[in-house]
């Protein structure tokens, strides 16, 4: 191949090469050495407050591998977080797309009000779920009094924790959904809608049958996003529930996160991470593929 | 729930045929209203929350007192006001950063065929797939080593890290949109590729740019995570100073509250007046 000893590029590739040159810079030195650097600590007994750096091999793998709360407890979390929380706002986000895609007066406030959670910083949000399910003087046990009911301390159990960073998440990233999927619709031709209509098809039909596969391509590149952010999820278990109680709440990032920066022990933590990462870019492969092959069939 | 779809009146027997003849407008009303209710009150409540006076806090849902005094309480700390003007500083430099740096990126995988685009378009693909802590936890160690900790940089490097591979598959959407016939007749005429990109591609994407301007400034209003690690006193950042309240002031909700909608405020402004032209850029 003489091409292999041409050193200078033609004028295309230089061109190619200077427009990514600064995103390839700044990627490479602020993800992917970072990347290595921890895939480097992982191998190494590397505690912040004692930084031997030596060699041990899988050591940090194997005790995560083994590691009952991991196993038992981080990766159910993390799943299951996960497939409910896209599952319910993919749920909810269609919808109020298919509410939102009549006309009717006030359709503009309407749209603007759903808008409001995009802005809202899930930090902020997870302080108004924690003050919302306060077990005192939330409001939630209020209205539970009002009902008759037993106040329920939120906060301190397992479920019932979930189930607050749940909604809290839910609540979020619905309106995400809803917008993406609203868009969607509009821009899907109305014949098959006459044809239906002609042809007297039901409502759940028209929905079933026409809709929801035209709808697909759409649907399937919000959830594969979705899930993949999801499985990272950070900022609302910290501070809703800080990983508890008792570490029942901790998903992938806190687990992480808690051994390096609160047992100080980063090999621990960088191995949890890159284990994590592993995990995921695997997923994301697979769903993937998964992707391409229905995107195509639906074309 | 199935909302029938706008031109369709069903006419097969199904639940809403039988419902009485207002009952079907009735029941999409309350679909409305509902949605709008769950989306609104947590802010709304949070808003009140805010106005209540500290003795009265508790009991949010009952008396009528209200002040702005929490609010003069909270600006009164320093780490509050400098926190707010370091996450303005701090987005307003990541959204301009990032801009530059994925719009070029995404010109180029629109525009070219290739290995190059391809092992480019792959990466993006994995590296947007890595879940941050992979990378923020080393990224402590890389910033200090490099001896940007704990400043604008340290962050704002980072954060265009984390833009790059999003933005440039979006950038890339945003190209492909374009005819690229007009960069070629500026070509012919004479234009290099650079006066093709700048002077034609480039103001044709405005409104996409616009679009992801607005978002970029959000997300990393937002964020929490980045800020977390990497800062520490000198640069403190409104998200994190507000995590700190939680576990600090504990139980002073109506302090906590004032902060977050002092958070809360720049975010809306941004939304309220890009709203049209993210809708626009982003053709929804």
């Amino acid at each position: 191949m003489p091409g292999l000893r041409r050193i200078a590029f033609d004028e295309k590739q230089r061109f190619m090469l200077a427009l990514i040159a600064p995103a390839v810079l700044v990627l490479v030195f602020f993800q992917i050495l970072p990347i290595l650097t921890g895939t480097n600590a992982s191998f190494r007994d590397w505690h912040l407050n004692d930084p031997k750096k030596t060699w041990i091999g899988l050591t940090n793998y194997a005790y995560v591998v083994r590691d009952q709360e991991f196993l038992r407890i981080v990766l159910p979390n993390t799943f299951g977080f996960m497939a409910a929380s896209v599952a319910l706002s993919l749920i909810a986000g269609l919808m109020i797309a298919l509410l939102l895609n009549r006309q009717f007066p006030g359709r503009w406030l309407v749209q603007t009000v759903i808008l409001l959670p995009l802005m809202v910083a899930p930090v902020i949000a997870a302080i108004m779920v924690r003050w919302m399910f306060n077990d005192q003087f939330g409001i939630i046990n209020v209205m539970l009094e009002l009902l008759g009911l037993p106040p329920v301390a939120w906060l301190t159990q397992k479920w019932t924790a979930f189930l607050a960073i749940l909604l809290t998440d839910v609540w979020l990233w619905t309106p995400w959904f809803a917008l993406l999927l609203l868009a969607g619709l509009k821009s899907l031709p109305p014949e098959p809608f006459e044809a239906a209509q002609i042809d007297a098809a039901s409502a759940w039909r028209t929905f079933r049958y026409i809709t929801l596969p035209m709808l697909r391509p759409v649907i399937v590149v919000c959830v594969v996003i979705r899930a993949i952010d999801a499985f990272r999820t950070f900022d609302i278990v910290w501070t809703i529930s800080g990983g508890g109680p008792a570490r029942a709440t901790e998903v992938f990032s806190i687990y992480a996160y808690v051994e390096a920066f609160q047992f100080l022990n980063f090999g621990r933590g960088s191995a949890a991470a890159v284990l994590g990462a592993l995990i995921i870019v695997a997923f994301a492969m697979g769903l993937y593929r998964i992707l391409n092959r229905w995107v195509e069939v639906s074309k | 729930m199935t909302a029938p779809k706008a031109v369709l009146a069903p006419r097969s027997p199904g639940f809403f045929a039988a419902l009485a003849p207002g009952g079907r407008r009735a029941l999409f009303l309350l679909a409305i209203i509902a949605t709008c209710l769950l989306f609104a009150f947590p802010v709304c409540w949070l808003v009140l929350t805010s106005l209540r006076p500290g003795y009265a806090v508790y009991y949010v849902h009952r008396g009528g007192d209200f002040t702005l005094d929490n609010f003069q309480e909270v600006l009164r700390q320093e780490i509050v006001l400098k926190a707010l003007w370091n996450s303005f500083a701090i987005s307003t430099l990541a959204t301009v950063l990032s801009l530059g740096v994925t719009v070029t990126s995404g010109y180029m995988l629109s525009r070219f065929r290739g290995p190059v685009p391809t092992v480019w378009f792959g990466a993006i693909y994995v590296f947007r797939c890595v879940p941050y802590v992979s990378w923020v936890l080393p990224l402590y160690f890389v910033t200090r080593a490099v001896g940007i900790f704990d400043t604008y940089w340290g962050l704002l490097l980072p954060h265009v890290a984390v833009h790059i591979c999003f933005f440039s598959w979006i950038m890339k959407g945003f190209f492909d949109g374009i005819d690229p016939s007009m960069e070629y007749a500026a070509m012919i005429d004479g234009c290099s590729r650079w006066g093709a990109f700048l002077r034609v591609a480039l103001p044709a994407a405005v409104p996409g740019l616009t679009a992801l301007a607005i978002l970029c400034w959000l997300y990393t209003w937002n964020e929490f995570l980045f800020a977390l690690i990497l800062t520490a006193q000198n640069t403190p950042i409104l998200t994190v100073v507000m995590a700190q309240f939680v576990h600090e002031l504990g139980m002073e909700w109506h302090l906590m509250s004032a902060t977050a909608v002092l958070a809360l405020g720049p975010a809306l402004i941004v939304t309220i007046f890009g709203q049209k032209y993210v809708i626009r850029g982003l053709k929804i």
